[in-house]
């Protein structure tokens, strides 16, 4: 008996911790996004991407819908994203990146007419620090910048609206450039720090529009203690259009406090959490974006039930004057089919707005965009899974969904209007009011040996149907993902991907479709590790099959890129 | 089976706490197995560079010089990281006198049993350039590279230690390097001699 739970044990691990997607190093924390193709995930630039996994259902992104998770994401305009990082790196180190897209010319400029040259490609660089523990207390350091998915609309285009080169390195006018310092105190009881620093953004508005947003200071402390977790931002965010000769400030104080279920609490039937986020803002001058009554109170209510081994359900309710919002599942492994590890559930996501703590309105040449539709959304979704391990070193599963949304949140157009090379909207974010409904089915297959070898196959389809087609993203509909690690001699790690996507399409942000077509994609990372040193050199090539494409309307192109890091440890 | 399960939980705790890419330095086995640094050498290196191609027509061929550090990774292979200078003169009819080169390398030598002394080298490389001309005009021929640019590529090598002499050894090598250029990519040969001091 208890070796067969044992084997099962190893089973179950065996398969868990082989990856569905290669180790493929990320460009930059919070771009894991570049690499994935398990669904939809289209990249504009750094600060903006569609991320939707096939089998999530419903037809948002998933950086568009809040959940507690993200406290401490950045909130880009209606998005939560990990993407500039104001995580403290949690080990001691020092680090440092760099790469480039690729594709300069160098010496082949000397051949080449200055007509027929390639556009300039554009480099990434990160550097940081974080000391060790002197008496509980630390300091840490962090600049970085991602120039990539940025030149096509620098020179001429961006460049004119705001003074300088709107970065901290270089004349590329890069989507966001970022510098913060601080110190921390940790010990077994607390962990808390206060970090300032100044950064350049530019964020994507439902208008289609790229706003810069200086944030100078931006201040940002954090303690978590006993159960608790609380978080309290300050920004100074300044805005211009140099162009129209306008200029504005915004002052914000943003945080967040959460109790969350604690060890004895976490072993019982019955786990809670609680917590609230808040926004106060204070306009001046002008701003591009507005939060009703300048503020937004967000209390939440975490709740997980397993009543018996075998069942569990996760709920999460927030409300407030304006919004609210319900995010709920239910899980239920099969007693009698344990043998094979089959569950089945069901979740749901209903409320009025997928993110309550963003802005409620965007300012558009005279036109006051609604970011809030009336009514609300509903998102149901049942699903089956299944996942065995055949041998010690193979492993399989399935997931089959069907989900069904109606009140979907969508973007009523009134007008497009052309600007050099963008277009933009007028209109109203609104609703779809009739059933979308979906199917979804996922095959994997895995394969491994020790920690030397890691081995995924897996595709997934989906087929959308309702009355209802021109949604903001019309998902892929199929992808194909072969992905591996190999780790020797515990030392060099190879991870590699290969995938295709099938085409999507943008129907909303301008007039005739926009259709990204389907490609296959590329990406390695080898790495070097020096386990007795602490130490560890990457170099990491990604996009190298995938042609160069403009995944979002008014995006910049997704080009092939490389990119190397040194961490050492302290 | 422990060890199984050992090996399957570190590679579960190592996915789950993706944020510490350091994470393997606390892996006893990974530290009993790392002979990384028992030997460290430094080396000088010079040569010369010859561009390979279309690339001919481009620039003129060019010394350089440079220095590197050597480290055992694994017992037949080396770790090598190499900074080199050159200055290539254009080939062809511009205001630019020549163009500053840094090369920066990082990669392994493999010391294969078959063929020893000779040794099998290769990495990633990045040159940064910059034209030595005060005349920022883009529309000319090398315009962008009187400002900074930057590409990777690959490189291949083949090294022949000659001469060994206490901690001094001296060699030939030939280097094939091919960079990731548009519109076509750069391929270039170089071939030096190193003067490598071995430290411990």
């Amino acid at each position: 008996m208890i070796s067969s739970l044992k084997k099962r044990f190893v089973s179950i691990l065996a398969i868990s911790a082989c990856s569905v997607f290669a180790s493929i190093d990320a460009e930059m924390e919070g771009m894991e996004v570049v690499s994935r193709d398990d669904g939809t995930f289209l990249i504009g630039s750094p600060t903006f991407y569609f991320d939707r996994a096939l089998g999530a259902g419903g037809i948002h992104s998933e950086s568009e819908l809040w959940t507690p998770r993200k406290l401490r994401y950045r909130l880009l305009f209606n998005r939560m994203s990990v993407l500039p990082s104001w995580n403290p790196i949690e080990a001691p180190s020092i680090w440092m990146k760099t790469g480039n897209e690729l594709g300069d010319l160098i010496y082949q400029d000397f051949l080449t007419d200055a007509k027929e040259r390639p556009a300039n490609r554009t480099p990434i660089l990160e550097g940081g620090f974080r000391t060790p523990l002197f008496h509980g207390l630390w300091a840490t350091f962090r600049l970085f910048q991602d120039d990539f998915n940025c030149f096509r609309s620098s020179y001429g285009v961006r460049e004119r609206q705001v003074d300088g080169f709107f970065s901290f390195f270089g004349e590329n006018w890069p989507m966001f450039s970022s510098a913060y310092g601080g110190l921390g105190f940790t010990n077994d009881f607390i962990d808390v720090s206060v970090l300032a620093g100044m950064e350049y953004m530019w964020i994507f508005t439902e208008s289609s529009r790229w706003i810069p947003i200086q944030y100078k200071p931006r201040v940002e402390a954090r303690a978590d203690f006993g159960n608790f977790s609380t978080t309290l931002v300050y920004e100074n965010a300044q805005y211009q259009n140099k162009q129209k000769k306008e200029t504005g400030e915004r002052t914000e104080v943003n945080g967040s406090i959460i109790y969350k279920c604690g060890e004895s609490c976490r072993r019982g039937m019955l786990q809670l959490s609680a917590g609230f986020a808040f926004r106060f803002v204070g306009d001046e001058g002008t701003v591009y974006t507005g939060l009703a009554s300048d503020r937004v109170l967000w209390p939440f209510l975490e709740m997980n039930v397993r009543p018996q081994e075998h069942l569990k359900f996760d709920v999460m309710f927030g409300i407030n004057n304006r919004d609210w919002l319900v995010q709920d599942s239910v899980e239920y492994n099969i007693p009698v089919l344990e043998k094979m590890n089959v569950s089945i559930g069901a979740k749901n996501i209903s409320g009025t707005r997928l993110n309550p703590i963003a802005d409620t309105h965007e300012f558009f040449d005279g036109d006051t965009i609604s970011l809030t539709a009336s009514g609300h959304m509903d998102l149901l979704q049942g699903f089956v899974r299944f996942e065995d391990s055949l041998t010690n070193f193979l492993g399989f599963g399935l997931r089959g969904s069907f989900w069904a949304e109606y009140g979907a949140e969508t973007f009523d157009v009134d007008e497009y209007v052309d600007e050099k090379i963008y277009t933009f909207r007028h209109g109203d974010v609104a609703r779809i009011n009739s059933w979308i409904k979906g199917v979804t089915g996922e095959f994997w297959l895995k394969l491994w040996l020790k920690d030397l070898f890691n081995f995924t196959a897996l595709t997934g389809f989906e087929r959308i149907d309702g009355s209802e087609k021109r949604f903001e993203v019309n998902p892929a509909e199929f992808f194909v993902a072969f992905n591996a690690d190999w780790l020797i001699k515990k030392m060099f790690r190879i991870s590699h991907s290969i995938r295709y996507r099938s085409d999507a399409q943008w129907n909303l942000r301008s007039r005739d479709p926009f259709v990204v077509k389907g490609d296959w994609f590329w990406d390695a990372t080898f790495e070097q590790r020096f386990p007795k040193w602490g130490l560890s050199l990457t170099g990491t090539i990604i996009q190298a099959l995938g042609k160069d494409a403009i995944e979002t309307p008014n995006g910049e192109f997704s080009r092939l890129r490389f990119f190397c890091t040194a961490k050492k440890a302290f | 089976m422990k060890k199984l399960i050992t090996i399957l939980a570190i590679s579960l705790v190592s996915l789950l706490h993706a944020e510490d890419p350091l994470q393997f330095r606390n892996d006893s086995a990974a530290v009993a197995n790392d002979i990384s640094f028992s030997h460290f050498a430094v080396f000088l290196e010079g040569g010369e560079i010859y561009p390979i191609g279309d690339l001919m027509d481009a620039v003129k061929n060019a010394l350089y010089g440079g220095i590197g550090i050597r480290y055992t990774y694994w017992d037949n292979v080396d770790g090598v990281v190499m900074f080199q200078y050159t200055y290539f003169k254009p080939n062809v009819n511009t205001d630019i006198d020549g163009v500053h080169q840094f090369m920066g390398r990082v990669g392994a030598d493999w010391k294969w049993k078959p063929i020893h002394p000779v040794v099998l080298g290769g990495g990633f490389t990045c040159s940064w350039t910059h034209a030595d001309s005060d005349d920022k005009n883009w529309g000319k021929p090398g315009g962008t590279l009187t400002d900074n640019e930057t590409e990777f590529g690959w490189y291949a090598r083949i090294s022949l230690p000659v001469f060994k002499y206490k901690e001094y050894s001296l060699g030939f090598n030939v280097m094939w390097e091919h960079l990731w250029t548009l519109p076509e990519s750069s391929n270039m040969l170089s071939a030096g001699i190193t003067l490598e001091r071995s430290i411990w």
